[in-house]
């Protein structure tokens, strides 16, 4: 008997598995922040994100890799990944680049879980919650432990791009 | 032993840095192809370049195929240090003129072995 996918089970079909995410995941931070402890996965505290990192994967499987912080998680992030003393003053720059770094490597690893060519975007860091596309759909979520610190890591999926009609410029 | 470092991200060059001096190398930073390119042209020669694909102005790749057309820098050893783990982009950076590639995240020890295979450092240099 063949039974049909309707389009959302398609995306979540051609989607990265979490299993997969958690195991990558781990690995990059493991390889970076290992010795700060373990990234401990499949906690869910619900906490307010003070920062949001994002990279764009596009091509045959579109989607966002997305990492959430709070301020004191990033710092601690961004201080073990420079090598500097709790008593050293970290600008927001600093947390920027660490957690964009971060999330780059992440997700870098996830477009390497999906079939076909794609394009990987640079890493783009905002204060407060990541929001998603609206024509997206979270594939994968893992709340997230290290260091006593919360953290989530998210993927969203949508249509590939080469499935999005567009009209040509002087058309419209 | 001189290395230039290639990479957008301050905290990936620093990582790269502390690596490299436990092998015995300067270092100088370039935050994307175009500044490394630049450094080129004033006079730099490193021995190595350490290179991120992803970047603003000018990415990687670009860099390398740069480098590439002019004789006097045929002798840097180019290697690629990325999140870019499909094996078409692999082929497609060595097909430029890279000599090796190192896929993000990665340990001192793999860049060490890399630097073994190419010749640049001593078996066992990290220890």
């Amino acid at each position: 008997m063949i039974l049909a996918m309707n389009g959302e089970q398609a995306l979540v079909a051609a989607s990265p598995k979490p299993t997969d995410v958690r195991k990558l995941t781990q690995e990059v931070w493991g390889t970076f922040l290992g010795e700060h402890g373990p990234l401990e996965v499949g906690t869910d505290l619900g906490f307010a994100p003070d920062w949001s990192a994002s990279v764009s994967v596009k091509g045959e499987w579109n989607g966002v890799v997305a990492l959430e912080m709070t301020t004191s998680g990033a710092q601690r992030l961004t201080r073990s990944m420079l090598g500097l003393e709790t008593s050293e003053e970290l600008v927001d720059g600093d947390l920027v680049d660490a957690i964009g770094e971060m999330v780059n490597m992440i997700g870098g690893n996830v477009k390497g879980l999906v079939r076909g060519p794609c394009r990987l975007s640079l890493p783009l860091v905002a204060a407060g919650r990541f929001a998603h596309g609206s024509g997206q759909r979270e594939v994968v979520r893992l709340g997230c432990t290290w260091a006593a610190e919360p953290l989530a890591i998210t993927v969203h999926a949508g249509r590939p791009a080469k499935s999005l009609t567009t009209r040509p410029l002087e058309a419209r | 032993m001189h290395a230039l470092i290639i990479d957008d991200s301050r905290a990936m060059r620093l990582i790269l840095r502390r690596i490299l001096a436990g092998l015995g190398f300067g270092a100088t930073e370039a935050a994307n192809g175009r500044e490394a390119l630049d450094l080129l042209e004033v006079g730099l020669h490193p021995d190595l370049c350490l290179v991120d694909w992803n970047m603003p102005v000018m990415d990687g790749y670009d860099f390398v195929s740069e480098v590439r057309k002019v004789r006097e820098w045929r002798d840097i050893t180019l290697m690629m240090v990325t999140t870019e783990s499909e094996h078409a982009q692999i082929v497609k950076a060595l097909a430029a003129g890279a000599h090796e590639y190192v896929i993000k995240p990665f340990t001192a020890e793999a860049i060490a072995d890399k630097l073994e295979l190419l010749g640049l450092v001593q078996d066992g240099a990290l220890a």
